[in-house]
């Protein structure tokens, strides 16, 4: 069976209520009570932490960023990386595309002639301003040779100046990732 | 006359013409790869196919000629599918390296198959793999496994620059482009496959990988090489500088003028910009001093330059002030300094390029007077018959009764009579773009801009004063030889405006008729080089 | 005359050590004790050669803070009053501590000292006025600052605190009534007897509306949560807007001063100050007729730790309803505290005086 609801046309004051409910004192005790069930049982809970005991329950929605960490989407866009060919050398052919699409034309390329006429071209300098970057995956999307990610998982390259900001082509290939997935996860960061 | 239809609209040609020319006539591009309109006809890459009413089979719109009645649609279903397979099999051996390739942004490989090709590859075969890369002469890079065998470059040695280099090796799917046996291609014109070239198998050695080629801008110039007056674009690259490295100019390509250089330019014009962003340039006013060379701010150095054109003439009469012009400055630039001289009263001008001898010379393109604009200075009637031998400037230093001399561009101790003369003179005013000998002796530099960075025309040979365009800001603090002429006119009481860029023209074509009847050509505002905008325009 | 120097001082140490540490450690609270309502963790980072101690260290970090920050005085501003302003609340708050009990009177060889700094015969009425005067200090803070934003600030402070008080008054006579005496001291005195033989004679259980109109109007008083509209630092913003530094810090230390202050009220008179139910001036009295014997001075440190229990419970309660109840509307405010809590307080007043007449026929 259906149930009907009688909505009403118009909200009326206090409609609804008992007079015990209009009288707050007794509905006050009950927010009262259940805050209070809350101090008790976390406080609880943290005094067994200090014992050293019940260290499985956690006593607090709360994660302890920098000591913790949560884990992330695989499909989080993170810090860039260049991936390298089996030499070490970067798979980057300096083919610009990246840094034409790059909407917040962050990314300077330098190209240069490589010694062997298959690898024909390579990037002397990669530098990206992280400082300007919008994290909009755009250039790991054009990049025709995988030679551009965003998947380190590393979100924390906040620096003290500009410059330190900018990340040349030498932290970009030795960005080793730091894989963190698992949405809801906490990690214990070392 | 052969009246014909291409895609409903009728045209009449003269007799001869083929179709594609007809069509490009009526503003209809049809796609080519071999045909190019200042070579031959080869016939050879059946991308220009269309279909002809009562025709059995498609045509090469490159070799049909125009017939009377003939109705021709350049773009149907067939077509459509001819130009895919046609592409399919250039592509069927082609590495597809685009992102290392120079040509990408501008190949015609890329552009067609972007309108006509089969995105989803048939090819399963293994890919011949060629040599890659490799130079063929002084400025042109070949990569075998993109040449897709249009000929042009055969056709333009052959045809053109008639040096005969290059030519098709082996037969079927084994060809290649290759040189003759101990030849090299280095042939005054060897740049000139590089343009004409429709992929990437031919790239210039000197702009490999400077820069994107979508990341340049042009702007219409005039070559100051030569006398010729070859139509260019000049290619620069100021939105990102970190690339190539502070250049700003990075390559030159010509424009198409019948009249004068047809598709075509000399490698000499093509690498003649070096000097744009050379690390002598001039960037700031300098004064010589007691205590060595100080650099100077513009108005003050305009000042000096004022104040000393003046007390000379005060103190010793107007014969004691000369101006030396230089064959490479505009006309705009030439007709300003007279103005001044003549506001002033000065008559001891002269123009030469000390040290010069007659330069190559070929009866194709290039000249063997290298100045861009004598024509111009002769017809200004700054040649004076009986001071042909330019020696009477440095015997009147000598005697000491010229002794200021204002000198423009040109290194005067080049020329022995004047490296001996310069010693005695009083005071030197060097107005140049680059440091030479004698900007070192000069008493004052005032740093002038190049062709490159500001408006103006040269008059050819021919006697055509052709404008050019400003491409870049000028360098640190120089500035155009017609303005820092105005403003040190300022500080003997004339007027700015005569000195303003229209109202020069003006006063030039009224005071010498030849300007107004020569053909001033203005500078071609739709670039020509690309096949890409023609292309896209009818996309 | 050397000695009644002597102990009065240390009677305003003492009672000035546990005012200021309680607020001081209401700042800790504060923050803990939300945090454990919102399963969260609270501050926890301030820490000296790594210790952290639960985030003790943090009201330290605040004061270092708030000290060395910039003291920024608005254009335009009085400077003298905007200067003034922080003191006088501050300082009026402080001082009503002074009259409330925290013990019986000690024996120290044949001098009795009472545990209280000064006793007063009106001692009540002087903790209402002092209370009543720190609202110059809000008013003046809010006017001096040349910004019609902390202007309206003042204002509502001004109305609400007086809106209030009425209320506190006229809950609290009630209880005059009951006790019949406005000697604080006395008070606690009457309130150590039994009811019906085994329950306390705490003011709760004679005058329990008057208990509750008390504590809301009290907790109204204190300008905070669900009573803050006088500050409202995020939204609507209030007669601090314009202090910076120490002199702000001075306002957010009222606040907390005044929570202790009617902590301490409330456990005076209604949940008898400093008497622990059955223990009397020569030990533990229990219902049944059993007596455990105490030493006087004994008895005297038991009776001011249970003044102290009962402050430090009172203001945790207060912390409780200020992170449990969201702020009132204005005009809600203003109808609470004029047509529902005065009429109700009258009545009591009426009531009380009823049965008062009725028992002693
Ligand atoms: S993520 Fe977007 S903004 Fe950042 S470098 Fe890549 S393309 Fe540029
Ligand atoms: S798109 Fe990829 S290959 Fe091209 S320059 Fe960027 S990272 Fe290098
Ligand atoms: S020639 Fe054209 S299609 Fe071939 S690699 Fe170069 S850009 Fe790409
Ligand atoms: S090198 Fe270029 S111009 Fe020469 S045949 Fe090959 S594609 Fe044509």
């Amino acid at each position: 069976m259906e149930e009907i609801v009688k909505v009403p046309k118009q909200a009326e004051k206090g409609s609804g209520l008992t007079f015990w409910q209009r009288t707050y004192v007794p509905e006050i005790v009950r927010g009262l009570k259940l805050t209070a069930a809350h101090f008790f049982g976390n406080l609880a809970v943290h005094i067994f932490h200090l014992l050293g005991l019940w260290t499985e329950h956690r006593g607090a929605a709360t994660v302890q960023y920098p000591e913790e960490m949560r884990g992330y989407s695989s499909r989080l866009r993170s810090l860039h990386r260049l991936t390298k060919r089996a030499d070490g050398s970067p798979r980057c052919v300096a083919c610009m595309m990246c840094e034409t699409i790059c909407p917040a034309s962050c990314i300077y390329i330098v190209a240069a002639e490589h010694p062997d006429p298959n690898i024909e071209k390579y990037p002397e300098s990669f530098d990206i301003d992280l400082g300007k970057c919008v994290f909009c995956g755009f250039c790991v999307e054009v990049c025709p040779e995988d030679a551009i990610r965003m998947d380190t998982h590393i979100l924390d390259f906040a620096a003290y100046s500009r410059e330190e900001m900018i990340w040349d082509i030498h932290r970009l290939l030795n960005n080793e990732p730091r894989r963190a997935e698992g949405i809801g996860q906490i990690r214990k960061m070392k | 006359m052969p009246t014909l239809t291409i895609d409903g609209q009728p045209i009449t040609v003269s007799k001869g013409t083929t179709v594609i020319q007809a069509a490009e006539a009526l503003g209809i591009y049809i796609p080519r790869y071999c045909y190019h309109p200042g070579l031959s006809i080869a016939g050879s890459c059946r991308m220009c196919l269309v279909e002809i009413e009562k025709a059995p089979r498609l045509e090469v719109a490159c070799y049909s000629q125009a017939a009377d009645g003939m109705v021709v649609h350049t773009i149907t279903e067939n077509v459509r599918l001819a130009r895919r397979s046609v592409l399919e099999f250039l592509l069927s051996n082609h590495p597809l390296d685009c992102p290392v390739c120079d040509q990408s942004g501008e190949c015609d490989l890329q552009n067609y198959y972007m309108e006509f090709g089969l995105y989803q590859s048939r090819f399963l075969e293994n890919k011949i793999k060629r040599r890659k890369a490799y130079p063929i002469g002084p400025h042109v890079m070949l990569d075998n496994e993109r040449c897709i065998l249009c000929s042009r470059c055969v056709r333009f040695c052959d045809e053109v620059s008639k040096s005969h280099e290059l030519g098709i090796v082996n037969r079927g799917e084994r060809s290649e482009i290759a040189l003759y046996e101990g030849r090299e291609l280095n042939n005054a014109y060897s740049g000139n496959v590089i343009d004409i070239c429709p992929v990437g198998a031919l790239t210039e050695r000197d702009f490999r990988f400077q820069c994107r080629v979508w990341y340049l801008n042009r702007t219409a110039s005039i070559c100051p090489g030569c006398a010729r007056g070859c139509n260019i674009e000049i290619h620069y690259n100021v939105l990102r500088p970190y690339q190539s490295k502070g250049k700003r100019i990075l390559r030159i390509k010509p424009r198409f003028n019948p009249a004068v250089n047809k598709w075509w330019i000399c490698d000499e014009g093509r690498y003649g910009f070096r000097h744009i962003d050379a690390s002598n340039r001039l960037r700031e006013c300098e004064a010589q001093t007691a205590d060595g060379v100080i650099p100077l701010g513009m108005e003050t150095a305009l000042k000096t330059a004022a104040a000393w054109i003046g007390e000379s003439i005060e103190q010793h009469g107007k014969d004691s002030v000369g101006f030396f012009l230089s064959p490479e400055l505009s006309n705009e630039d030439l007709y300003a300094i007279l103005k001044l001289a003549r506001h002033l009263g000065i008559s001891k001008i002269d123009f030469r390029n000390p040290g010069e001898h007659p330069g190559f010379e070929d009866n194709f393109l290039i000249r063997g007077d290298k100045n861009p604009n004598r024509r111009g200075c002769v017809e200004l009637g700054l040649y004076h018959r009986q001071r042909e031998n330019g020696g009477w400037m440095a015997e009147e230093i000598k005697q000491g009764t010229l002794r200021m001399l204002v000198a423009f561009l040109q290194d005067l101790s080049l020329e022995p009579e004047f490296k001996a003369a310069l010693v005695s003179l009083k005071r030197l005013i060097f107005v140049g773009s680059n440091s030479n000998a004698t900007s070192e002796q000069a008493g004052l530099v005032l740093p002038s801009a190049t062709y490159a960075e500001k408006n103006g025309s040269f008059t050819n040979f021919q006697g055509r004063a052709q404008r050019f365009e400003r491409a870049l800001v000028p360098l640190g603090d120089s500035l155009p030889e017609n303005e820092l002429i105005a403003r040190i006119a300022a500080h003997f009481r004339m007027p700015e405006q005569p000195f303003e860029r229209e109202q020069l023209l003006l006063d030039l074509r009224a005071e010498f008729p030849f300007f107004d009847q020569s053909t001033l050509d203005p500078p071609d505002v739709e670039l020509a080089y690309q096949t890409t905008i023609a292309q896209r325009e009818h996309a | 005359m050397m000695e009644g120097l002597a102990v009065a001082a240390g009677k305003v140490a003492f009672s000035l050590f546990v005012l200021l540490n309680f607020v001081m450690l209401l700042t800790w609270a504060e923050r803990k004790q939300s945090a454990l309502m919102q399963d969260r963790i609270g501050a926890n980072r301030a820490s000296i050669f790594g210790f952290t101690w639960l985030g003790l260290f943090h009201p330290l970090a605040d004061a270092l803070k708030m000290v060395s920050k910039e003291d920024f005085v608005p254009a335009g501003a009085n400077r003298g009053l905007h200067a003034v302003a922080p003191f006088v609340a501050l300082f009026f708050a402080l001082i009503s501590f002074a009259a409330i009990p925290f013990g019986d009177q000690l024996w120290i060889g044949r001098h009795p000292v009472n545990l209280q700094v000064i006793d007063l015969n009106i001692g009540l009425l002087y903790v209402f006025a002092a209370m009543s005067m720190g609202v110059y200090g809000f008013v003046l803070a809010g006017w001096a600052s040349n910004n019609n934003f902390s202007l309206l600030g003042g204002l509502r402070a001004a109305s609400q605190m007086i809106s209030y008080e009425i209320t506190i008054g006229a809950a609290v006579i009630g209880l005059v009534m009951v006790f019949g005496t406005i000697n604080l001291q006395t008070i606690v005195h009457r309130q150590g007897e039994l009811l019906l033989g085994f329950l306390p004679a705490w003011g709760v259980f004679y005058q329990p509306l008057g208990f509750l109109l008390f504590v809301t109007a009290a907790m109204a008083e204190t300008k905070r949560a669900p009573f803050d509209l006088p500050e409202g630092e995020s939204e609507i913003i209030g007669y601090f807007l314009e202090y910076s530094g120490i002199k702000f810090g001075m306002f957010l230390m009222t606040d907390f001063v005044e929570t202790v202050v009617v902590a301490g009220l409330v456990a005076t008179l209604f949940f008898g100050g400093w008497q622990f139910p059955y223990l009397y001036r020569d030990g533990f009295h229990l219902p049944g007729g059993g007596i455990l014997v105490l030493s006087q001075q004994v008895v005297c440190v038991i009776q001011v730790l249970t003044f102290l229990s009962k402050l430090a419970f009172f203001c945790w309660l207060s912390l409780l309803v200020r992170w449990t109840f969201p702020r009132f509307r204005y005009d809600q405010l203003i109808r609470l505290g004029w047509q529902m809590m005065l009429p109700l307080s009258i009545l009591n007043v009426v009531v009380t005086g009823g049965v008062l007449l009725l028992l002693h026929r």
